[in-house]
């Protein structure tokens, strides 16, 4: 675990992105982890596989029944916007409703795309969005909440350790009732799904579901990430002293987590 | 149905004394929308900050085993009224609109009459 969110790419790509606004770009920046598309140096649209599709994002805040967006989404050959669009135009989506899930998604989106370990970054001009181009957000704003998204996550939690990983549930609390919106995560997190699996079954941005991850993980609701296995250890003949073997190579024990959470408890009934 | 920009406007213009107002998802603190603020009221810093006010009186209601949903949270400071109003709706679920207000010009009881009518017709 590295105690300081990785930074070090951050820079090249943050001054690709501010420059292409400057110059009033048009075209597609390329990740591994995703796509951002600019017109007139503003973001348009952004993909990443990582986040949750606008579709999904539609059904799952309740607006629309998951078998009408598979319909439009059929007649549409597959484009979610267009779909979205029509969806509009008949009038079983409203307006306001979708303008609210396409930000959303394309913030969702943004995080993965600009996310460290993202690889290098390309930029094709000209190349533009397939279907209608429902907003615009300067590139400012975009870099900004990416990186608040980025500290916040850091400070609930450092480390994307939880973030791949499926999600396991901890042992339930009845003094500490989780949120209505976390027990629906809870309840399906079977050990298999990872929190993007979360995200998508649930219909909310992947980005909603680490942080949620995390905390839970801090409520001890969800087990926290287990540390790299250790190597066994050798036969004990070297006159060590019990404490001193218990220890990782690094010299730090295991951190007993239900000692640490039962210290936290006692802490915070004392403030 | 209207959309972000309209509510915002509708709250900026239809209500007396109103200084700044913004739309917040408060899973993730970030403002989907803002209109007003100043440079002594920055409404992307407001809107996640007073996100964990939400969230920590959600805890709260929940930890007292009260069934109930919040209606608006009022936060009175010396010259403004901050005032949260959490969009309950199945629809809206997880999102609330903030509204800072000059507590001078403001008359209370009528903006959060306004801004229920706001929450009522950003709603489907």
């Amino acid at each position: 675990m590295t105690p300081v969110a990785d930074t070090s790419e951050l820079p090249s790509r943050t001054s690709m992105l501010r420059r292409l606004a400057e110059e009033r770009a048009g075209g597609v920046l390329e990740r591994s982890t995703g796509l951002l598309y600019l017109v007139d140096g503003r973001v348009v649209h952004a993909e990443s596989e990582a986040a949750t599709a606008l579709g999904q994002l539609v059904v799952g805040s309740g607006r629309l029944a998951k078998a009408d967006w598979d319909e439009a989404l059929e007649r549409c050959g597959g484009d979610s916007r267009r779909a979205a669009d029509h969806l509009v135009k008949d009038g079983q989506l409203a307006d306001g409703a979708l303008e609210l899930c396409r930000l959303t998604a394309l913030f969702d989106a943004a995080y993965f795309a600009l996310a460290p370990g993202g690889g290098a970054a390309r930029f094709r001009h000209g190349v533009t969005s397939e279907g209608g181009l429902g907003l615009s957000v300067p590139a400012d704003r975009v870099l900004a909440e990416v990186s608040r998204r980025r500290a916040l996550l850091h400070s609930l939690w450092p480390g994307p350790s939880m973030d791949h990983h499926p999600v396991v549930r901890g042992r339930p609390r009845p003094d500490r009732p989780p949120s209505v919106r976390l027990r629906e995560l809870l309840d399906l997190a079977d050990g298999e799904r990872t929190p993007a699996d979360l995200a998508r079954a649930l219909g909310r941005p992947a980005f909603h579901v680490l942080l949620e991850v995390r905390r839970l993980a801090v409520a001890g609701l969800v087990e926290p990430p287990r540390p790299p296995a250790r190597r066994p250890t050798a036969p004990t003949r070297t006159g060590r002293s019990p404490a001193a073997r218990s220890r990782a190579p690094d010299g730090f024990a295991a951190p007993d987590i239900a000692l640490l959470q039962r210290v936290r408890d006692g802490l915070e009934a004392c403030l | 149905m209207i959309n972000t920009e309209t509510a915002l406007k509708e709250a900026m213009t239809g209500i007396e004394g109103a200084l700044g107002a913004a739309l917040v998802d408060y899973s993730s603190g970030m403002a989907l929308g803002t209109l007003g603020g100043n440079k002594e009221l920055d409404l992307s810093v407001a809107a996640a900050g007073n996100t964990d006010v939400v969230r920590a009186k959600v805890r709260t209601m929940e930890m007292l085993g009260l069934k109930d949903e919040i209606e608006d949270i009022l936060i009175t400071l010396g010259g403004q009224y901050h005032l949260i109003r959490l969009l309950k709706s199945r629809n809206n679920s997880g999102l609330f609109l903030y509204l800072a207000l000059d507590k001078d010009r403001a008359n209370l009881a009528m903006a959060r009459h306004q801004l229920k009518r706001i929450e009522a017709e950003l709603d489907v």
